[in-house]
């Protein structure tokens, strides 16, 4: 048995193991992309930890990853919610209000460029007419900031609306309808009937949402590269430059592996979270 | 439908000899594929397709001499172009030939994958074929030989609008005092006076910055080609940007500006004068070609002259089947490549003097100021250093440079502190 699985294992091995191997071999030496070079130890993680640089993208990516997480959450069970009930055209809502998860990233992100980078643009104009003057979506590291995670939240709460939705189905209409004869408001029943019997679902997709945001390079890097002044520089946007521009593959790979031992261990304590929940 | 799935199901025994067999076609195959031709891997340089498809033309047209070997066009795009250089350097399936980035021959030069062009160069010599416009085959030479030969040159030149200069009342500038003077006319006419882009993924603002230090006689290295950001003429040209910054001359927008935004704001007449590439007259509507012109080079403080450039070029890898091969190929291909300018598919300069005086370039007033006189007082972002080097890759496009450009544009750090987080962010990546 074991004989005739091998060779599906050694494939696995080969195409898992191999990789991840050698990127941990290589964030222990000092060469370039072409060439290991010396071997120097844990150097590569003692300079990512020292350096203010993954400090800095490190905050970033926790603010993006709070926002993404939390923030499409609030949106996206809102919207759930608002939903649930048969009306006309609810079929066409949830259509329409899928398409920022559907549309591919290149696309939908060159729509933000066009919507806030220029003074022209829709948005900045808006500002102005309103009399909030010169608004610098992408040109200034704290609106850059605030843009970026308002991107996020748009591309990510279909996610969410999709995962309530179902969790929401599950309820059996019998439960509302038992507290609504007990006069329970509707503030009331979300509180302590949605909220309660939706845990386990809204658990695992805070976890899939929080592994999503950590390793999203393509949602920063494609509105604004990180910038300005590597405001909206992410870790996983970090560890892509110090390999590919930077030509320090030891450096980037270290931060990658940093990245995996947080988001494991994140992980494993909402997962934790999850087996607590008894529904 | 099982007796379908029967027929396909592979045992352990079929996998490892389909497995064995596929191993050996592909070794086999590209043993003759390496062994028959020479790869020539170009980029998708000037006008994209148009460029693409003439270059493969020509190309094909190359008929080797007894005993060398044909060539096999490829063309490469330029998304991801390092992960495709590194990684068949790394794999070792790097072309015979290739063309590429300005700096990216002195890193595998560096690593023992590219092949020294001193042959090359001894071969153009001979045959009285070394008519390459001053400084620029210097620029290829390292301590290990030449890293490549030039073939086009990215040069940066400040262009004008020449309408949008008169509606604001002001003169094509001389030197960074009159530049400030037209910039804050254009201003008054609600027009951009320094257009440039600065956004992450951009390399434009760190050219038009780097165009600038060399012009007041500075730049990110000492002759000895370590580093150097910190020093007097560097701070004064941060402080001619910063008087830009502040006087409204240089846009806000452009610390998040793409090349596409600016290229927009160049089309809709919100920009008026900046840096550009030579061929930008080629990239704006037929209808405002003839209003843009290429202004003189202006005087810097000290009353310097400069700009920046980036060589374009040829390189060989030590992976050919044939070295000589290659070689004969590119001393043909540098011998039939004015077919690229006189077909007009080239937007960036010749740098063979040979085609510079062809009358498709004699014939541009605005060619002809940049080829005599930007050229001659251009250098590539290793400046002040003698030649390139590999770790201006590092440089060139690394996120370093483009926190650099885009603090300045933000106007709130003074500039020698800038230039200090420069340096910083710089050592780490260049050793």
């Amino acid at each position: 048995m074991i004989g005739l699985a091998a060779p599906s294992i050694i494939l696995m091995v080969l195409i898992n193991a191999y990789p991840l191997g050698f990127a941990l071999v290589q964030s222990l030496h000092g060469g370039g992309l072409l060439r290991l070079g010396n071997f120097i130890g844990f150097r590569n993680y003692l300079n990512v930890l020292t350096d203010p640089a993954f400090w800095s993208a490190a905050f970033f990516t926790l603010l993006f990853t709070v926002c993404g997480v939390f923030g499409s959450w609030l949106v996206g069970f809102g919207l759930a919610i608002l939903l649930k009930p048969q009306f006309p055209g609810r079929n066409l809502f949830k259509v329409l209000l899928l398409l920022p998860w559907i549309v591919p990233i290149v696309v939908t992100s060159m729509s933000w460029n066009w919507l806030v980078a220029t003074p022209r643009s829709l948005l900045p104009q808006l500002a102005e007419t309103l009399g909030m003057g010169q608004v610098l979506f992408l040109a200034d590291p704290t609106m850059a900031m605030v843009t970026v995670c308002l991107f996020k939240i748009w591309i990510s709460y279909p996610f969410m609306m999709m995962m309530a939705a179902a969790a929401l189905e599950s309820i059996d209409s019998s439960v509302y309808e038992a507290a609504t004869l007990d006069g329970a408001t509707s503030r009331q029943q979300i509180r302590y009937i949605v909220l309660p019997m939706t845990a386990r679902s809204t658990y695992i997709s805070w976890i899939l949402m929080t592994m999503f945001s950590v390793n999203d390079f393509a949602t920063i890097y494609l509105l604004t590269g990180g910038g300005p002044v590597n405001a909206t520089t992410s870790l996983i946007v970090l560890a892509y430059r110090s390999v590919f521009q930077e030509f320090l593959p030891g450096y980037g790979v270290a931060i990658s592996f940093i990245m995996t031992i947080v988001l494991v261990t994140l992980s494993l304590l909402l997962f934790r979270q999850v087996r607590k929940t008894n529904l | 439908m099982n007796g379908k799935w029967d027929s396909m199901t592979m045992n352990r025994r079929s996998f490892l000899g389909a497995s064995a067999a596929a191993f050996a076609a592909s070794a086999v195959g590209r043993a003759f594929a390496a062994g028959e031709t020479l790869t020539f891997w170009d980029m998708v340089w000037g006008t994209g397709a148009t460029y693409t498809a003439a270059a493969r033309d020509l190309a094909g047209r190359y008929a080797p001499a007894d005993g060398a070997l044909g060539v096999r066009y490829q063309s490469i795009p330029w998304a991801n172009w390092y992960q495709t250089f590194t990684s068949a350097a790394a794999s070792g399936t790097t072309p015979a030939v290739s063309s590429g980035a300005a700096f990216l021959p002195f890193y595998f030069l560096e690593q023992g994958v590219a092949a020294p062009a001193d042959n090359l160069v001894a071969t153009l010599d001979k045959e009285g074929k070394n008519d390459f416009l001053p400084g620029l085959l210097e620029a290829m030479k390292t301590d290990a030989g030449y890293a490549a030969v030039p073939w086009s040159m990215d040069l940066r030149v400040i262009w004008y609008r020449k309408s949008l200069l008169e509606k604001a009342g002001a003169e094509p500038p001389t030197d960074w005092d009159s530049y400030i003077k037209a910039g804050e006319a254009l201003k008054k006419a609600d027009l951009v006076g320094f257009g440039l882009a600065a956004g992450s993924t951009t390399t434009d603002a760190q050219h038009t910055v780097s165009a600038l230090m060399i012009n007041n006689g500075g730049g990110f290295f000492a002759p000895d080609g370590s580093l150097n950001c910190v020093t007097d003429r560097n701070i004064e040209t941060l402080d001619f940007i910063n008087e830009l910054v502040r006087k409204g001359i240089i846009d806000p927008y452009a610390a998040s500006y793409t090349s596409d935004n600016l290229a927009g704001d160049w089309k809709s007449g919100r920009v008026a004068m900046g840096f550009g590439q030579t061929g930008l007259d080629k990239t704006l509507p037929q209808e405002i070609q003839s209003d843009v012109a290429v202004i003189r080079p202006i005087k810097a403080r000290h009353g310097d002259l400069g700009t920046v450039y980036y060589i374009n070029p040829l390189w060989m890898f030590t992976t050919t089947p044939s070295q000589e091969s290659s070689e004969a190929f590119l001393a043909w291909y540098l011998d039939n490549m004015h077919a690229y300018w006189t077909s007009g598919v080239a937007i960036d300069l010749p740098v063979k003097k040979s085609i510079a005086d062809l009358p498709v370039i004699q014939d541009n007033p605005n060619l002809v100021l940049s080829v005599n006189e930007w050229q001659p007082v251009g250098k590539t972002i290793g400046a002040q250093a003698p030649h390139a080097f590999a770790a201006l890759n590092a440089v060139d496009g690394g996120g370093a440079s483009a926190a650099f450009v885009q603090q300045i544009i933000q106007g709130k750090t003074k500039s020698r502190e800038i230039l200090e987080t420069l340096e910083a962010s710089l050592r780490k990546v260049v050793q």
